[in-house]
Formats: C-alpha cells, structure tokens, sequence
C-alpha cells in the first residue's frame, strides 16, 4: 500500500485550485511546482522500480464504504508508462507552451486539471473511476479550447464536445453493461477481467461495439476524426499539447482494456486492425493536402495513432509493449511539435506553409526542434519512434503476416511530406519571412526538455521496457 | 577538432587490424524472451571499409578546412560530417540488422542535411528533397524486410541468415533489401537523386561518393551476396548494375556540370560492382570497391578545386586554363587516368577485374553483357578525357576574364589530400594485395587475363583519341545536340525525372482525392447537424400557445386515426 498515486491526484487537484484562487502573477509558479513535483514523483518511481524489474502498487481510497464506493487505483508497467508521459508532457506545457503569455491563470487551472484526470485515468483499477477521470479530462479541454484557442474555437470546441458527448455516452453504455452481465456485478478491472467469459457472446459483440466505437472517437480514428484537425487549429498551443499528446491516449488506453477484457475481441482483432492501417493511409493522404502546419501535425496524429491500433489489435507481446512504447513516443514528440508550431506562429504571426519562410534563418532553435521532430515522427533510430516502430510492427507482422506491415506506407508518405515542409518553409533560407516576434529561454528550454526524453528513451529503451509487469 | 578526432578513428581502425576478427554483440533491449542486440564485427571485409572509411575522412576533413572560409557554417558543418562519417563507420563494422539500420537511417538523414546544406540555394533544398523521398523509400523497405526476417527467424544476424530454411519470406525481405540497396547506391530506378546531390558542398560529394553512402547499398549486397546466391537472385543484380551502367555512361557523356560528370560516373561504377556481385565475383566486386574509394575522391576533390579557383564556375565549357596549377592538373590527370582505366593505375585492375568475370561467354547473355561492358568502357574513357580536356583550353579574348588568377592561390589544404590521394591512386592495387590475403570470400579470385588487359588498353586509348579528336581539336562540336535521337539516348535524365513527375503527381491526385472525399464527409456532417438544429427550431415554433392550433391539430390527427381504420 503506497500513496505516491493518491499524493500525485492531490497535488495536481490542490494547485489546480489554488492557481484560480491566487493571484495572476503567481500561477505559472504554482503549476510549474506542482507538476515538476509530480514529474519527480513519478521518475522517482520509475528509478525504484527499474531496481526490481517492475512496478506494482495499488491503491484505494474509501469515499463511501457502506455502500462500497472507493477510489480504486493501481500501477503496473502499462499504467506507469502512460502516467510518466502524462506527467512530462504536462510539465513541458506549463513550462514552455505559452510563448504569448496569455490567459496564464486559466490555461494552468485547466493543465493542472487535465493533469488530474490523466493520471486517474491512467491509473484507474475501475471502470467507474475510468469513467468519472474521462469526463474530467473531456470537459477540461473542452474548456481549454473554448476559451483560449483562436477565433473559431466556439465551432471547433463545440464539435469536439459533441464527438466526445457521443463516445462519452456509448463508453457509459459499455461499462454499464458490462456491470449488469458480469455475474459479481463488478466495476473492477481485474474482477471483470477474471469473468468476462461467462457473458453471453452476442452481448460481448455488443459491448465490444459500444466500447470501440467510443474509443475510435477519442483516438481518433477514419471515420470519426474529423473533430481533431478543427480541434488542433483552434486550440491554444498548450491546448494542442494536451490534447494530441495526452488526450488521445485516453482511447488507446481504453482499446488496450477492451482487448484484454473481452475475450471476443480476439475474433474482432483482423478488422479493428484492418480499419486502423486503412486510417493510416488515409490519414497519410489528406495530410499531404493540408497548407496549416498545425494542421499537418494534427493529422499525423491520426496516422501514429492508427498505427498503434494496429499494434494493440495485434494482441501479443510484441504489440502490446509497442503500442505502450508507441503511446509514450508519440505523446512526447507530438507535444515537441506542436511546442514548435505554436512558436512558429508566434515567432512569425503565421503558420500557412507557403508563406513561412526561412524559419532557420530567423529562429534556428526552432527550424531544428522541428527537424528533431520529425526524426521522432517518422521513427529514425536513436528516438523513441523508433523502437516503438520496431516493436510495433514485429507485432504486428508476428499477427498479420506482411500485410501488417502496411501502415508503415503511411509513414513514407507523411516523412516524405514534412521533409518537403522542412526543406520549404524551415530550412530554406532565401526570400526569408520577417519575424514579428522573439520565444523566450523557456521555450528553448522546453524543446531541450522534450528533445531529452525522446533521446533518452530512444537510446536506453531498456529504462522502460525494463518493466515487465504488463498486467493491467 | 575534428581534424583530429577524425585521425584517431583512423588510429584506431588501424590498431583493429591487429586484433583477431571477432564479433562482440550486446542486448540493446529486450522484450519478454526476445532480446534486440546490436553486433559489431571485425571480419575482413568489414575492416576493409572500415580502413577506406577512417583513412579518407582525414583528408576530407583537411579539404574542407581550405574550402569552407566562413565561420559561421563551420559548426554545422563539421557536426554534421563526423556524424556522418561516424554513422559510416558504425555501418562499415555492423554485424546484424539492427545496428546496420541505425548506421543506415543516420547516413540517409545526415547525407540529406549535408545535400541540402547551402541553405540560400533553393536548388540545393529541392536536391536534398529528392534524395530524402528516394531515400526513405529505401528505409520502408529495409525496416519491413528486416522485421519480416526477424519474425521469421528470430534473428537479426547475418551470419546465422546463412544457414535457414528458405521459405517465400526470405525472398521477399531480399527483394526489398535489394531495393533499399538500389536506393542508396543509386541503381536504375532510384538513379536521379545521385546527380542532384552535386548540389552539396564538394567535400560532400567527395565523401559520399567515395566511401560513405552510395558505397552503403553495394557494400550490404556484397556481405548478403552468399544468401542472394541460395537464392538464385543474383541475377536482379546483373540485370539493374547493366541498365544503371548504361543510364551513368551515356548521361556523363551528354552533362556539362564539372561535378554531375563524376556523379554520373559514380553511379556507373557502382552499376559495374553490381554487376561482378551479380556474377558471384566478389572479390572482383570488391577490388572495384576500393579502387573506385580512391580515385573517385581525388576526382571530385579535383572537380572542387577547379571550381574554387574559377569562382565556382559550374559548367565545365565555362571553366579554362585549368594547366596553370600544376599540383591540381596533376591530381586531375592521375584520377583521370585511374578511371579510365589506363594500365599501371589502380582504377586499370578494379575495372578489368569485373570486365574478366564477366568473360566466360558461356551463354548469349554473358556475351551480351561482356559487349555492353566494353562499350560502357569505352564511353567512360571518352566522358572522362572530356572532363580532363575541356578545362584545359585557353579562355577566349572576347570575354573579360579575370576568373583564372586565382589558380595559382589554391590553398595547400586542398592540394595536400588531393596530392595523397593520388599517391594512393597508383598504389591502390599494391595496397591491395595485402587485403585480399586477408579477405575471405566466396567465389573465384581476382583473375586478369593478358586477353583481357590488352582488350581494355585498346578500347582506352580508342576512347581517349576520340575524346582528344572531339574536344581538343573542337571538331563535330555540339554533334550530340545536333541530332535529336542520339540526344535522346545521351539525356535520359529528363524521361526518368518527367516518370518521377508523373509518379508524384498521380500519389498527389490520390491525395487530393481522398482529401475531398474527406473535406465532403465533414461538410455533410456539419450540415446535417445544422439541418437538426432547424428542425428543432421549426418544432419550436409548434409550441406557440394558440390553443385553437393545438385544437385543430388534434382533430386533423383524429380524422387521421379514423381514416386509418375505416381503410
């Protein structure tokens, strides 16, 4: 029994509330403590943890216990990964995301509170705990986009929350009747997990249905992602971070549950999978359309996130570890990029492809963090993306044969076209753009901050596939 | 600093020869049971290019100090080039897959940061545009095939690849290393990006050309050569080594561009190690190999000299007087000789080496074969002679030229490696023989015939004269331009640029496609749920509180209900 998860929920809730009651001028202090505290919680774990070969903690907290209402919480390698993603991209956020310096009290009440839900969310032992930490983080950034994006963030807020109401609603569906039908009427994971079978299989096609569906919409996939390039271009850089590096995970996560408590879904695997590698190439497609570099990053988070159904839908240990890897790849350099984007756009008042010009010139921390970037995207060796790659389509080639391979044509397409980006708005230095503005230091130090991890993670992948407890 | 850290390598490189050849291996991470190792080697090829590698750095590195004067790029560039030459030397030593792709993917990006690394030239940005897209092409393949092995097998080794069942697996991850090595070698169809990269700065080009990158996909079907041969798949490598010569000769016959003309050639002499590997002659393939290291770096570093001291004049019918200085002259004939192969000179062995393998006229092909190799012989000794005698006439009067005086300030940085290399030049097949005792190969030595020697001779100086009749004596001036067709086949780069075209423009009409397909899809769901909003608007209205409506609604629902019975 630990209370380092519980003490992590509580600093971020705490500071969270303290940032909106406090003065203006002290929030960004207060959120960079706070996170950087659950940052070196959560590394401090990591290194314990690496010293046994796993991590492994529970939690409960009793909120109502005559009618056995807890807060179930707990930590194996799975959840551990996501929470140190959650926790490093958060705490990259608070640090560097806000080059304008806007909004500051808001944006960190609602980073702090995003935070929050995360880590529950990643932790949870129980579907409803699952559920409630969902909501949080849905409304949070419904919020963050609502109030601190760019002028057509009502439209674009209003069609992500009505896209997560949607999943949001059939994800209650789901669990509800996963309730009802599991004979112990359990909302724990590993209750469910040990009595999935009995359900009749016809309700665990629906479920299954429910549950995907409801996932697709948040990870996103082909034909449901059209709330997340509208989303992104409106949002607030720090907004973005969050929500491509961190909120899209929350259905990934949920996949990787649903795959490993119904038993029927290793019957559903082939066209999960299938659906996911076409949303790649898909996705690969109309990013080559797009002129908003943001916009491009947006989708490209669709294709790395396909390509991680891919590898859950592959339903081995290769895939599982890949997509756990994946997840964590993504999350850092997605926010790595968007970090960069936002600070093109602030650096030169503009983020149209075809008029951003000789980034290199101007701001060449930021001309080459986006190259490094891209390296992670596109999975060079010695990043992160790369040993997600690896593990991601051993897995899935072990499951699929060759076929399975083909999502990694979207991963062509979509290097060929950001090298095309670099080369004309980035690295070419004729004609160059005027910039209208300077980043500060702590946005440099934000790129170095991210550029860390996805080097560190690239190079000694051990440090986290060192942990060997996958059980959820 | 990195002069001197370059040495070192050397040093050590060096000091390795004395060790016993040895593969040391580690588990970079692992999953479950399986662990992921990197593995390095020090058998007898991998030190073979390990030691071209740690010995031309160097000397590149000391041609760039001469030729690189502003401060400012000086950083990027030189991180830059020891990552490069670092990646080369991690490839030259990699024993399995997994290491063989790091050192591969970091020689791709970096060669594609150097390519494109005058950034104020849009053509440079465009040149290195084309090598990364042709590039990671390549990457795909080579990550798809080395998984598929990896499944297969369990195994990233190469060595334990020898001994495996063959199953339809195996073929195909061959197929697409072949492809990743087409890629980086520049083979038929991959071969534009090579002549674009002339964009880069010379001492870019001197290395890539020489021993690192291009030399990267020959030297990985050289160490695979002995599964390729299981495989009876051998023959894809004739067959594209053939193609790719043709394309190489006959475009640096037609190019102006003083350094395009030996990067088509690079990617003529490639074609011929394809070609000897195609025939199982890897030690013939191999004496190319290091040869070619040597003189191809000498040429091009000759190629930069010229240009610094004509202020960068590019087109080689622009540049003259290139005899004032007497060091770059020489350098120039003594590479120029190496390459077409005249008789005391290290180029002379590499190259009818591949010729003699090729000389067992056993079947049609072979014969086939051994006449397009004369013939590209012959082409490559005029295109080069062409390159040596151009530069050499004296500028006209009418033109203003003061470019020329600075021939005699070319700086010792640049003359000193170019002079060493040349020295190597001539004993490159002495230094040779050393290696080879320590190589073992599968396959037939190295075997020169006195047939073959006096065929080569012949078809060289043959070459020669035509070069001096057309270019020192001026006559059938622009004869190729004249004639449409022989300008066809002498330019094939604009048809396999305009097939590049229509490829990227059809993947962009794909893109386009689906992108409106997308762009509707939205449409349609923001309009229906505009659609939901006015009929929620218009039902609204329903509730307006006239209690004489809501009468008369009911009725008429009555009267409905009524009629539905009646019927």
């Amino acid at each position: 029994m630990s209370i380092l998860i519980g003490l992590m929920l509580l600093i971020t809730v705490v500071a969270s509330f303290l940032v909106l009651g406090l003065d203006r001028d002290y929030s960004k202090r207060i959120a960079l403590f706070a996170s950087g505290v659950v940052l070196a919680i959560t590394i401090l774990i990591l290194i314990t943890s690496l010293a046994q070969g796993s991590v492994s903690l529970s939690e409960q907290y009793n909120y109502v216990s005559a009618f056995g209402i807890s807060l179930q919480l707990q930590m194996s390698a799975i959840n551990f990964i996501l929470v140190l993603m959650t926790t490093i991209v958060a705490f990259g956020t608070v640090l560097a995301g806000n080059p304008e310096h806007e909004h500051e009290k808001v944006a960190n009440t609602l980073i702090l509170l995003f935070e929050f839900a995360a880590i529950g969310l990643f932790t949870s032992a129980n579907l409803f705990v699952f559920f409630i930490f969902w909501d949080v983080g849905v409304v949070a950034l419904f919020f963050m986009i609502n109030s601190l994006g760019s002028p057509n963030r009502r439209y674009a807020s209003m069609k992500f929350i009505i896209y997560e109401i949607f999943a949001s609603s059939l994800l209650l569906l789901g669990i509800m009747m996963i309730y009802f039908y599991t004979p112990v009427h359990s909302f724990n994971i590993q209750t469910i997990i040990s009595s999935a079978a009995s359900i009749p299989e016809a309700t665990q096609a629906m479920i299954f249905f429910f549950l995907f569906v409801a996932f697709m919409v948040n990870m996103p996939m082909f034909p449901l992602h059209f709330w997340l390039p509208d989303a992104h271009t409106e949002a607030s850089t720090q907004g973005s971070m969050l929500l491509s590096g961190v909120l899209t995970k929350f259905g990934a996560f949920g996949m990787l549950l649903l795959f490993s408590i119904l038993p029927i879904s290793r019957e559903f695997a082939a066209p999960a999978a299938a659906l996911a590698g076409f949303s790649t190439l898909y996705a690969a497609f109309v990013t080559m359309r797009q002129k908003d570099i943001k916009r491009v990053i947006a989708y490209t988070t669709i294709i790395d996130m396909g390509i991680i159904l891919v590898a859950i839908a592959s339903m081995n240990e290769f895939g599982t570890y890949g997509a756990l890897f994946g997840m964590f790849a993504h999350g850092v350099t997605i926010a790595l990029m968007f970090l960069v984007v936002g600070c093109v756009h602030h650096i030169f008042g503009t983020r149209d492809m075809r008029s951003v010009k000789g980034v290199v010139n101007q701001a060449t921390s930021t001309a080459y963090s986006f190259l490094a970037g891209t390296f992670g995207i596109t999975g060079v060796p010695l990043t992160t993306g790369f040993v997600a790659d690896v593990l991601i389509f051993i897995g899935s080639i072990q499951a699929f044969g060759i076929i399975g391979a083909l999502p990694l044509l979207g991963l062509l397409i979509i290097g060929a076209f950001l090298y095309f980006v670099i080369n004309k708005s980035f690295l070419m230095t004729k004609d160059p753009l005027q910039r209208v503005d300077y980043i500060g230091v702590e946005q440099k130090i934000g790129y170095a901050f991210f550029m860390f991890f996805m080097f560190l993670f690239g190079v000694f992948p051990f440090l986290l596939l060192g942990l060997t407890n996958l059980q959820l | 600093m990195s002069l001197v850290a370059s040495i070192i390598s050397l040093l050590i490189a060096v000091s390795l020869l004395w060790n016993t050849q040895s593969v040391q291996s580690f588990v970079w991470f692992s999953v479950g049971n399986f662990g992921i190792p990197i593995s390095t080697t020090t058998g007898a090829l991998n030190m073979t290019l390990l030691l071209i590698v740690a010995g031309i750095t160097p000397l590149i590195f000391t041609y760039s100090i001469g030729y690189l004067k502003a401060p400012s790029e000086q950083g990027r560039y030189y991180f830059e080039m020891c990552i490069f030459a670092a990646a080369m030397m991690l490839f030259a030593i990699s024993a399995n897959f997994i290491t063989l792709f790091i050192a591969w993917e970091m020689l791709g990006l970096t060669s594609y940061l150097l390519i494109g690394f005058w950034q104020h030239k849009p053509k440079a940005q465009v040149a290195a545009r084309k090598a990364i897209t042709t590039i990671i092409i390549g990457d795909t393949a080579m990550l798809i095939a080395i998984l598929l092995i990896w499944v297969t097998y369990q195994t990233f080794e190469f060595t334990s690849l020898l001994y495996v069942a063959i199953t339809p697996q195996l073929y195909v991850a061959m197929l697409l290393i072949a492809v990743a090595a087409f890629t980086k070698s520049a083979q038929f169809p991959f071969t534009e990006w090579l002549a674009d990269a002339m964009e880069g700065p010379t001492p870019v080009s001197a290395f890539l050309h020489s021993s690192t990158m291009v030399k990267a996909g020959v030297f990985l079907i050289l160490v695979l050569a002995p599964i390729y041969a299981e495989l009876n798949l051998l023959y894809i490598f004739i067959i594209f080594g053939v193609v790719s010569a043709l394309i190489g000769a006959t475009n640096a016959l037609s190019e102006h561009h003083i350094k395009r003309i030996l990067a088509y050639s690079t990617m003529e002499d490639l074609a011929l190690m394809f070609i000897a590997i195609g025939f199982n002659a890897l030690y013939a393939a191999m004496l190319l190999f290091v040869v070619q290291a040597f003189y191809k770096a000498l040429l091009f570093m000759s190629a930069g000299s010229i240009m610094h001291a004509g202020d960068d004049e590019e087109d080689l019918f622009e540049s003259f007087n290139s005899t004032k200085s007497k060091g770059l002259f020489f350098t120039m004939l003594i590479g120029t000789l190496s390459l077409a192969g005249v008789f005391p000179f290290s180029g002379f062995f590499g190259k009818v080496a591949v010729d003699s393998v090729a000389a067992n006229f056993s079947s049609i092909q072979t014969i086939a074969v051994y006449i397009i190799l004369s013939i590209i012989d012959l082409i490559s000794s005029i295109y080069i002679f062409r390159w040596l005698f151009v530069p050499m006439r004296k500028a006209s009067l009418d033109k203003a030229f003061t470019l020329n005086v600075n021939y005699r300030t070319l700086p010792k940085s640049m003359l000193i490696p170019a002079i060493i290399l040349a020295v190597f030049v001539v004993l490159g097949a002495i230094i040779y023989v050393p290696l080879t005792s320590l190589l073992v190969l599968s396959g037939p030595p190295v075997s020169i015939s006195l047939f073959d020697t006096i065929l080569e001779t012949v078809i060289v100086l043959a070459g020669i004269g035509v070069a001096y009749v057309l270019y020192v004596q001026r006559k059938l001036d622009g004869f190729t331009e004249k004639h449409g067709l022989l300008h066809g086949i002498f330019s094939s780069e604009n048809s396999i640029n305009s097939f590049y075209l229509y490829f990227v423009s059809f993947v962009d009409l794909v893109a386009k496609g689906i992108w409106q397909f997308d762009h509707y899809i939205d449409q349609i769901l923001y309009y229906s749920g505009k659609g939901l909003v006015e009929i929620g608007n218009a039902a609204r209205k329903l509730q307006n509180g006239q209690v004489n409506l809501y009468v008369a609604a009911f009725m008429l629902g009555l009267l409905a209900l009524v009629i539905l019975y009646a019927m």
